[in-house]
């Protein structure tokens, strides 16, 4: 009986490849996600598994699309601020920049000095939130739940900045096309200061837990490595291009706003792992730090002064003479009603956000409704090598690299 | 200008203690305790150093450029400020905000806002209303805990929404002092 | 035709000049209106050409013009990055309505793959050679292509799941 079964098993099994396999057996398929414990983030991997390692994967993105391009392109140019903050929700002035900058590039305007500093402090400071974010979430994943409740507590100290600079701590609708919404409040450069002592203090703490911790290194080391002319021909960028190696960085190589008068330096790794990325954001954390300190040493310097263009094309006219003026009131319900216009044209604008280049395509025909407001996202891109990434990997490899791909759900799929 | 690169650092050789996990287990432990033990001086001797509000019954405070749910500014005989010009309607970006002006004969003030609805449930507090309104009539209130147990509710009416000015004047301190900045310099823009 | 100061631009006029139809230079951003059947060409020599270099390929978009008299009514349009030389580059590439497809650039740049997935979800236009041409926002059954400029904003589609 037992002969039997045997002679019918080989049988069976005659493949040619088969004979090759230790195992006569088929590798397994497993769904992770859509919502996952270990995935922070809405998105469905298909893992062909073999044993523990991972033979195929697919990515399936998408399950946050709320169609951000349609809605931009049936409102003003104005009404499309606010939707910008619920692309990357950890750094949403990054992108309110990235798109006013665009307009800005179709108008041709040229912010005054001290609107450009507080906006370079504010993508700072939204960039600190983003990395704060993602290495702290990257250890919670990995079970080490103190370092995770350090960075939490660094980000909430960014965010009570953010909150006291543009009334929100997550969607700040902040940027104007032609300025700001507001000057950086009385007080703001003291509590600034202060809060970024504790960050600092913070950073050590999380430092010292983490960092030359055995049990994290064996995680990270070594996994979801790509090499960079892989990487560049995909498209990626930010911090995992530049932990590859690269030192690919658009404040630097395309200065944008201020970003030439400031002294910080781009942080590059060698082998381009997990553990690499991880040491790059830390790196980057600290170097957004001085970047603040230097934006309020020179904000204090430059003295009060206008923080929009006086264009009336794109600027509301003062609320104060709104009040009491016939002239100011017609203006007013004359840029509310109709927008700004935009003359026609195309323009590509692009800046450095957390995750890597934040590209915004915008199309005008000449009206106050764009024909087109292209994001580029950031996530998607960076997210798409990762199958290539995991290859041979183990499957627990996935955590730590999705950590530090750092796809963003609202970013990806917009 | 010439890209100064930094090579991060990274822990390639270990020692041998540090293969043993004991160093950073202490550290991590050090570390903890630190924390512990600052805070629970800061709990016993009342000056608080941790990190978690207790919420409901403790609330931190918000910055004075806080934006809060929109609501509308009461006149001190009841009646809104708002004169249902339409401006906050077409700034709206989700459209959430609906009004059906009316006329009021003998007042000073002739058309009001008969209906004025906020569908909460759609707004998302950008604060382009209260940017585009002429009359400082709707305004970002502190207020942001708005939770009800039906959608039907979410939508609120004119006299939910109505706040007498004194209320308010935190924000409207802080606006004002944001148009006398924004006039100072150039008041004719 | 012009090269607007752009190095780029002038070595694709130079050796693929009879593929570009138009030229321009708005707000800074060198661009280039190339042929569709001369597309591969012209991608793979702005990656391989050593002047241009563009390893990068940053972004791939499609824009719906709707009403246009006598242009294609779509336009594909790649934006390109060049790292060593730090310079951009965007080439577009005109759709007509009635024959929806494009040459893939797959071949020249891996990263075109989920983009050309997505303009074909938003978009509805196909890119020949692509090896898995998915959707990649939007669901298998939805139907129609939502960001035409004639698929009304208020339309709405049920969720459905796959049959089983």
């Amino acid at each position: 009986m037992a002969e039997d079964q045997w002679l019918t098993y080989r049988e069976r099994e005659t493949s040619d490849d088969d004979f090759d396999r230790d195992l006569h057996t088929e590798h397994q398929i497993l769904n992770m996600g859509p919502s996952h414990p270990a995935t922070h983030g809405t998105v469905k991997f298909l893992i062909e598994l073999d044993g523990e390692s991972i033979v195929d994967l697919d990515i399936q993105v998408g399950y946050l699309h709320r169609g951000f391009e349609k809605e931009c392109e049936s409102g003003s140019w104005y009404q499309c601020i606010p939707y910008t903050d619920r692309l990357n929700y950890n750094s949403a002035i990054l992108a309110n920049l990235g798109f006013c900058l665009g307009v800005e590039k179709l108008l041709g305007l040229e912010t005054p000095e001290r609107c450009q500093w507080q906006r370079v402090m504010g993508s700072e400071l939204s960039r600190l939130a983003d990395h704060l974010t993602r290495c702290g979430a990257a250890c919670l994943e990995l079970a080490a739940m103190t370092p995770f409740l350090y960075g939490i507590q660094a980000r909430e100290l960014t965010w009570d900045l953010t909150e006291a600079l543009c009334g929100a701590r997550v969607t700040t609708n902040y940027i104007r096309i032609g300025g700001v919404k507001h000057d950086m409040p009385a007080g703001f450069p003291e509590q600034c200061r202060d809060h970024i002592a504790r960050i600092r203090e913070l950073l050590k703490d999380f430092d010292a837990v983490i960092t030359a911790n055995r049990i994290f290194i064996d995680r990270m080391r070594g996994t979801g490595v790509l090499d960079k002319e892989r990487l560049i021909a995909f498209g990626v960028t930010g911090p995992l291009l530049r932990a590859a190696g690269v030192p690919l960085d658009v404040r630097k190589d395309e200065p944008y706003l201020t970003y030439a008068e400031l002294d910080f330096d781009v942080p590059v790794g060698e082998v381009g792992d997990n553990y690499d990325r991880y040491l790059v954001c830390v790196e980057e954390m600290h170097q957004s730090l001085r970047i603040i300190e230097q934006c309020l040493e020179r904000l204090e310097k430059l003295g009060p002064g206008p923080v929009n263009v006086l264009d009336p094309r794109v600027r509301w006219p003062a609320k104060g003479r709104v009040f009491n003026h016939m002239e100011e009131l017609i203006q007013q319900f004359k840029a509310v009603t109709e927008g700004p216009m935009v003359p026609a044209g195309e323009a590509y604008s692009v800046v450095e956000s957390a995750n890597g280049e934040l590209g915004f395509y915008l199309v005008s025909d000449g009206s106050a409704v764009p024909v087109k407001v292209r994001c580029r996202p950031p996530s998607l891109l960076n997210l798409q090598p990762m199958p290539e990434m995991l290859k041979g990997c183990l499957l627990a490899d996935i955590i730590p690299t999705f950590d530090f791909v750092n796809m963003i759900g609202g970013e990806c799929d917009r | 200008m010439p890209v100064r690169v930094v090579k991060v650092k990274r822990h390639e050789n270990l020692g041998f203690l540090e293969r043993l996990y004991v160093p950073m287990i202490v550290k991590g432990f050090a570390t903890a305790s630190r924390h512990f033990f600052r805070n629970m001086r800061g709990f016993i001797t009342g000056d608080r150093t941790d990190f978690v509000v207790q919420y409901p019954e403790e609330r931190v405070d918000y910055a004075d450029a806080f934006r809060g749910m929109p609501v509308l500014v009461a006149l001190d005989n009841g009646q809104p400020k708002c004169v249902a010009c339409g401006l906050c309607e077409f700034a709206c970006p989700t459209d959430c905000i609906s009004i059906l002006p009316g006329e009021l004969a003998g007042s000073g003030i002739e058309r009001y806002p008969e209906v004025f609805d906020i569908d909460m449930s759609r707004c998302m507090f950008c604060g382009l209303c209260e940017e585009a309104c002429p009359e400082e009539a709707i305004v970002l209130s502190r207020e942001c805990e708005i939770s009800t147990y039906e959608r039907g509710a979410m939508n609120f009416h004119k006299e939910q929404l109505l706040v007498p000015e004194h209320l308010l004047k935190r924000r409207l301190d802080f606006l004002r002092a944001e148009y006398d900045r924004q006039s100072a310099p150039a008041g004719k823009s | 035709m012009e090269d607007f100061g752009s190095a780029a631009l002038r070595r694709l006029l130079d050796a693929h000049g009879d593929a570009v139809t138009a030229t321009h230079a708005q707000h800074g951003d060198a661009t280039a209106v190339v042929e569709r059947a001369r597309l591969p060409d012209a991608l793979h020599f702005l990656r391989d050409d050593p002047e241009c270099a563009f390893q990068m390929l940053t972004d791939l978009c499609a824009v719906d013009h709707l009403e246009q008299d006598g242009n294609p009514r779509f336009e594909v349009v790649y934006h390109l990055y060049s790292l060593e030389k730090n310079h951009r580059l965007r080439v577009k590439v005109g759709v007509p309505e009635d024959d929806c497809t494009v040459p893939s650039a797959i071949p020249v740049w891996p990263g075109a793959n989920w983009l050309e997935r997505e303009v074909w979800d938003l978009y509805g236009i196909r890119f020949d050679g692509h090896p898995d041409l998915r959707r990649l926002l939007l669901y298998e059954e939805f139907e129609g292509h939502p960001l035409r400029k004639d698929y009304a904003k208020e339309r709405r589609q049920p969720l459905v799941g796959p049959e089983n």
